[in-house]
């Protein structure tokens, strides 16, 4: 398996909350965890794309989900992937009712904000999965 | 009989992460959807088509499309034509950039400033598209334009489907209550057009109450009534179209 875990996320483009998935997975790929994380987009698994299913197949996967038809995490599983951890934002946000996003473009702080609590645990999960003794030859 | 609502033009943007043009296709939809044309276009999600979004995949086999890709594996393009129908439009970035003359974007999380023209230009190609497909006459039957002259005048409007995705829902009375079917009038046209009639007291053809299975849900034990409410609206159908073709 490959060391590094794959981040999905939904980047739904109609709800404020596709856009905190989107949000979250470039904070935990560009800023949080660089070194073991790899974002898979998900129209390329949409479309059945090789290289992204052999990348979802190969790896521990991370899907973030803006609503509860959960596109990121049943598009990986139809993939062939297995999910190891799936966040979904309304979750995340009864965590944090104070964080109240809007806005689909642009986040507004409060999105920006939730999404970085979002990343902050999806980071956490990285770290545990990578920690968790799988054989990643 | 219900007549058909005001047409919608569907966006799909490929919204890949892992390309600056991917944000640009996202950021050009929205900025069709929120600014240029909020009226004519509706989204379409489309990591639904394989999780099980009814409504988009049903819209995407009914109305136009315009598929918006970040690059050359179309993946907006191809996956609408594989789970529900041919785009009727592919806009690819790359084309737009040749077309005026402008640099790649650059940026993924957030574009830098001199990508913004990009997006602009995008986005008025794509609201130049749907100006397009709204004035011309569109075969839901086919999915496919019919020919290049203006639509007619809208003379009736009806409701379209309050998930916003533009499709009609034909009121019935089941049981005494009424009932909303999502896209009944399409699938009779489509009945219609391949040759079914209602011919006397004949049962309803079994393929009308198996396509409106499709995009509804018949609750456990009221097949028969369903049946009986279709089987109204498809005798009063059959006789408006055997109408015009007589008249």
């Amino acid at each position: 398996m490959s060391k590094q875990v794959i981040i999905v996320p939904c980047s739904g483009i109609g709800k404020t909350y596709g856009t905190v998935t989107r949000e979250a997975a470039y904070v935990v790929a560009e800023d949080l965890r660089p070194e073991t994380t790899t974002i898979v987009p998900l129209s390329l698994l949409v479309l059945g794309d090789e290289e992204a299913r052999a990348a979802v197949q190969d790896a521990q996967v991370i899907t973030m989900d803006g609503c509860s038809l959960a596109c990121a995490t049943l598009n990986v599983r139809q993939a062939g992937g297995v999910v190891a951890k799936d966040f979904t934002v309304l979750d995340v946000f009864r965590r944090n009712k104070a964080l109240k996003p809007k806005g689909i473009s642009e986040l507004n702080e409060g999105g920006q904000a939730l999404a970085r609590a979002l990343a902050d645990e999806v980071a956490q999960t990285t770290d545990e999965l990578i920690a968790g003794g799988v054989d990643h030859a | 009989m219900p007549s058909l609502p005001k047409r919608k033009v569907g966006i799909v943007a490929c919204s890949g992460e892992e390309l600056p043009a991917g944000s640009v296709t996202r950021l050009a939809a929205l900025k069709v959807l929120e600014e240029l044309r909020p009226s004519e276009t509706v989204t379409i999600c489309l990591p639904l088509f394989l999780a099980g979004g009814e409504g988009d995949r049903a819209f995407a086999k009914f109305y136009p499309t315009i598929a918006v890709d970040g690059c050359a594996k179309r993946c907006a393009a191809r996956a609408t034509e594989l789970y529900s129908n041919t785009p009727a439009a592919s806009i690819l970035v790359d084309d737009i950039l040749a077309q005026h003359n402008l640099p790649a974007p650059q940026g993924l999380r957030r574009l830098t400033p001199e990508s913004q023209p990009v997006v602009d230009a995008l986005a008025a190609a794509i609201a130049a598209e749907v100006d397009h497909l709204m004035a011309v006459r569109w075969s839901r039957t086919d999915g496919a334009i019919l020919e290049a002259a203006p639509a007619a005048q809208e003379a009736v409007s009806t409701s379209a489907c309050a998930c916003g995705s533009g499709i009609p829902v034909t009121t019935v009375q089941i049981a005494g209550r009424a009932v909303q079917i999502m896209a009944l009038e399409p699938i009779l046209e489509l009945a219609y057009n391949q040759g079914l009639r209602a011919n006397g007291t004949a049962a309803l053809p079994d393929e009308i109450l198996q396509t409106v299975q499709v995009y509804n849900t018949v609750p456990a034990g009221e097949e028969t009534q369903y049946a009986q409410a279709l089987d109204i609206a498809w005798h009063a159908y059959c006789k408006q179209r055997e109408g015009q073709s007589n008249g």
